[in-house]
């Protein structure tokens, strides 16, 4: 029973980084119609970033997470255009080449990281390592509360952004339909571009948390990428609501699986059901994807 | 038939089987290090050339095809150990049989699925495929499993060369010459209106689909034999599909020639890196960079760079729609 508590505990604590790994992801979808490959990539190297801001400078990584999305939110609002360019030219399958584009840039973050930090697993410490808290008989380590605190505030901050601003008004009257908003006066070039800032920023802080529970290495970017699509594909592509049940439901899956099954068998597991849900239900559980 | 031919098509037809005589008796003339460098582009170009049928003809970008170039190398490797015994030549058959039934199998329900789902359900699979290879005993794990050694260059050599020139003569004709080939491209075209048509278009694309999974498997079956040690990774592995798509966007996407053009320039800068920095980490990065790239700025491929290259109506396209 014991174990079945701290199991499910476990799962919601990771199942709120997935989330937040997996709302910007969403609304790119949403708003560009691009399904970006380099979803785990950003999260990897924001790992990185926050592993040589604590290396080099002392930085504990729930400070840098802050300056990690601001780096990244920049690199992504100049890349934004690129993409926005591919997606909308005048090729014979503007998706799947935007799909490509994106898998390039996946395959180039891989690379880089592999030739020039190796294959070396390397793990962010912060003054909340080690720490836990015991609650009857389980126990909540410190850092993943935290970590799933600031996941939630990063989520939460997204949705005021989305519907409590101006801003926020005109990344929905894109995502609903582009050409009306752009002949209400809403610059849609400008709009994409800044949306795919606030997805890499969100991601790439995701990948900061994730790097101080887990570690950083250049193939984890292959496993959130997966993570990421599997969330997606059972909220529904393109729904952000969604994902905030099928975020806890990844989650739930792995940390049982890992816990009851064995950890080698995760991947396995969660790939299967992946492929079975696209079978099944290609929409997603919630039936409200496009 | 030869006198409708124009002189400079003549000119390409013979430089097409010089080519040919060349491609037949080079073994004689370079080293063993260079001759392992050609079987490896003629093994790539095969192999593009499978993924191009789905990819180009089709329209729907695989992201999987690393599964079934997979299943024919474990199937080789898992009927030739010693307990078993049985010939090289007896385990292709099989494992084209195993990839095209597994191909057929998720093909129906996946190739439903609208071009973006589909190249996550391939990728799923793909790395679902890899993930049981390492977990299941028969395969070895991740210790991985040797075959019985064959060190016969030559041997390697003329298969490759059979097989990849099979490979592409069989597809120029089933693709642009017979109603398949009219049928894929129309539903790559328009689904909607190749469907309106009166195209089964769930069926011609398992059918290609399962054409291009057999056709992988073949080569990762003689592949397999080649190297004599397979493990998960080196032969399930993201890289194979992630070469296979690059090769065929550089070379040009949907084209008869242009994934072997893309092949070839492609292992050339792979075997050149490998040997020259002993460092195949840089790679990756190249390799990204050139998807990037091609999309941005030459999304038709290497091969509209050539006079009248555009969509495979090249040189030698024009030459072989005359014969």
């Amino acid at each position: 029973m014991d174990v079945l508590l701290q199991a499910l505990l476990n799962g919601i604590l990771i199942g709120g980084i997935l989330i937040c790994l997996t709302v910007g992801f969403q609304l790119t979808f949403g708003v560009l119609h691009v399904i970006d490959f380099a979803v785990g990539g950003w999260v990897m190297l924001g790992g990185y970033a926050a592993y040589w801001a604590s290396r080099l400078l002392g930085v504990d990584p729930f400070i840098s997470v802050f300056f990690v999305f601001v780096l990244f939110a920049g690199v992504g609002c100049a890349l934004g255009p690129l993409i926005y360019h591919v997606r909308t030219s005048r090729y014979a399958r503007p998706d799947l080449m935007a799909l490509a584009f994106t898998f390039g840039i996946f395959i180039m973050m891989r690379g880089g990281a592999l030739w020039l930090w190796s294959f070396d697993s390397r793990s962010v410490d912060s003054v909340l390592s080690g720490a836990s808290l015991s609650i009857g008989p389980v126990t909540v380590p410190l850092l993943r509360l935290s970590a799933f605190g600031m996941a939630l505030l990063l989520g939460l901050g997204l949705f005021v952004l989305l519907y409590r601003t101006r801003f926020g008004m005109a990344v929905r009257a894109v995502a609903q339909n582009r050409d009306h908003a752009g002949l209400m006066g809403v610059d849609v070039k400008r709009v994409s571009a800044y949306v795919y800032g606030i997805y890499t920023g969100i991601t790439a802080s995701a990948g900061v948390l994730l790097a101080t529970i887990y570690s950083v290495n250049p193939e984890v970017g292959v496993r959130y990428t997966l993570f990421a699509f599997f969330v997606a594909v059972l909220a529904g592509l393109g729904s952000v609501g969604g994902v905030l049940v099928a975020g806890l439901v990844l989650g739930l899956v792995e940390s049982l699986v890992g816990t009851y099954v064995g950890t080698r068998y995760s991947l396995l597991v969660v790939f299967a059901t992946l492929y079975l849900v696209l079978l099944i239900s290609p929409k997603g559980i919630l039936q409200r994807g496009i | 038939m030869v006198s409708k031919l124009s002189r400079p098509q003549l000119a390409s037809l013979l430089a097409l089987f010089a080519g040919m005589v060349v491609l037949a008796v080079l073994p004689a003339y370079i080293d063993p290090y260079s001759l392992r460098i050609v079987t490896g582009v003629l093994m790539w170009a095969g192999l593009a050339c499978a993924w191009n049928i789905v990819g180009g003809y089709a329209g729907y970008i695989s992201f999987g095809h690393s599964a079934f170039f997979g299943i024919g190398a474990y199937v080789t490797g898992i009927l030739m150990q010693r307990d078993l015994g049985i010939p090289f030549l007896a385990t292709l058959p099989l494992g084209i049989l195993v990839a095209v039934g597994v191909a057929a199998a998720i093909g129906g329900p996946t190739m439903r699925l609208r071009g973006a789902y589909f190249a996550i359900a391939t990728w799923a699979f793909a790395e679902m495929l890899m993930q049981m290879a390492i977990v299941l005993d028969i395969t070895g794990g991740t210790a991985g499993l040797s075959l019985p050694a064959y060190l016969n260059e030559f041997f390697f050599y003329y298969t490759m060369l059979i097989v990849a020139l099979g490979v592409y003569l069989g597809t120029w004709y089933l693709l642009e010459r017979t109603r398949f080939g009219y049928r894929l491209k129309a539903l790559r075209d328009h689904e909607p209106a190749a469907e309106a048509m009166g195209i089964h278009t769930t069926r011609v694309k398992v059918q290609a689909f399962a054409l291009s999974a057999g056709i992988t498997s073949l080569f990762g079956s003689i592949y397999a034999y080649w190297v004599t040690f397979i493990d998960p990774r080196s032969v399930m592995g993201p890289e194979i599909t992630d070469q296979m798509v690059v090769m065929v966007l550089l070379g040009g996407l949907g084209t008869v020639w242009g994934p072997a053009l893309g092949a070839t320039v492609l292992w050339l800068i792979n075997r050149y890196i490998w040997s020259e920095l002993g460092d195949t980490a840089i790679y990756l990065p190249i390799l990204g960079l050139i998807i990037a790239l091609i999309v941005l700025f030459l999304p038709n491929g290497l091969i509209s760079l050539l006079p009248g290259g555009r969509r495979g109506h090249g040189l030698l396209g024009r030459l072989l729609r005359k014969l």
